[in-house]
């Protein structure tokens, strides 16, 4: 028993522009958070951002799948296991599809803490693109 | 955890496929008796039974007696919990995904 998110962007750029914002840690940085993810298979990473009320503002993961520049998968857990894959297609024109998946979104009980986290760190994202 | 008073989780009350296909039924119908939502299943009337009690535990359904039999209504409003739930995590990617899109078009300059 669990939730998916299931999401599709496009964007104007090659795939391979879009594959290294999404696996090169200094880009990842500037859209997600700061990090140490490296796109191998097996690489424990962290996201960290300010701690929110009762969220440390970190998430752990292990990379899954590296199959440039078509499919990345790793875990996301901050409170609780995430599965977060990307599936990145080509459109032509220029055009590329974007497709991300998050399983294993759970029961609330067992998430409250991160629910919280989210609230507020989306809400700060929002400032800060309104900067 | 949240400000509901339920017994159960409606996380959990919606986890079983046969619980979801009850809500879609009664979604569809004011109100139906348990005879009627048996018919739709391959399984007994006691089974079915258990499945809405698990619902009405969860707030999902309520019932009422009408002579000898029990009718049953949807009562959605606790499936909120689970659509703002999501919306969380959508709202933070439709951010991030922003970002990224300002991050390669930065890049092309």
């Amino acid at each position: 028993m669990s939730l998916t998110l299931s999401l599709d962007f496009q964007y104007t750029t090659s795939i391979e522009k879009l594959w290294s914002a999404l696996t090169d840690s200094s880009k990842l940085a500037k859209w997600v958070m700061e990090n140490d993810f490296k796109p191998v298979v097996g690489h424990r990473f962290q996201f960290r951002t300010q701690p929110f009320n009762g969220w440390n503002g970190i998430i752990e993961g292990e990379v899954l799948i590296v199959d440039a520049p078509n499919r990345l998968s790793y875990t996301w857990e901050s409170g609780e296991k995430h599965t977060v894959t990307w599936t990145l297609q080509d459109l032509g024109d220029g055009k590329v599809n974007l497709h991300l998946e998050q399983t294993g979104i759970g029961n609330a009980q067992g998430l409250e803490g991160a629910k919280y986290g989210w609230t507020n760190w989306s809400g700060e994202l929002e400032k800060v693109l309104e900067q | 955890m949240s400000e509901d008073n339920h017994l159960r989780d409606v996380f959990d009350a919606i986890a079983d496929p046969t619980r979801r296909r009850l809500i879609r039924l009664l979604a569809e119908s004011e109100e139906m008796p348990l005879h009627e939502l048996t018919a739709q299943f391959p399984m007994g009337r006691t089974a079915v039974s258990k499945h809405l009690t698990i619902l009405k535990e969860a707030g999902l359904v309520l019932d009422r007696k009408v002579g000898r039999e029990t009718r049953f209504r949807l009562n959605a409003s606790p499936l909120r919990e689970i659509q703002d739930w999501v919306a969380f995590y959508s709202k933070f990617w439709s951010t991030n995904m922003l970002r990224l899109n300002q991050l390669l078009e930065e890049e092309e300059e």
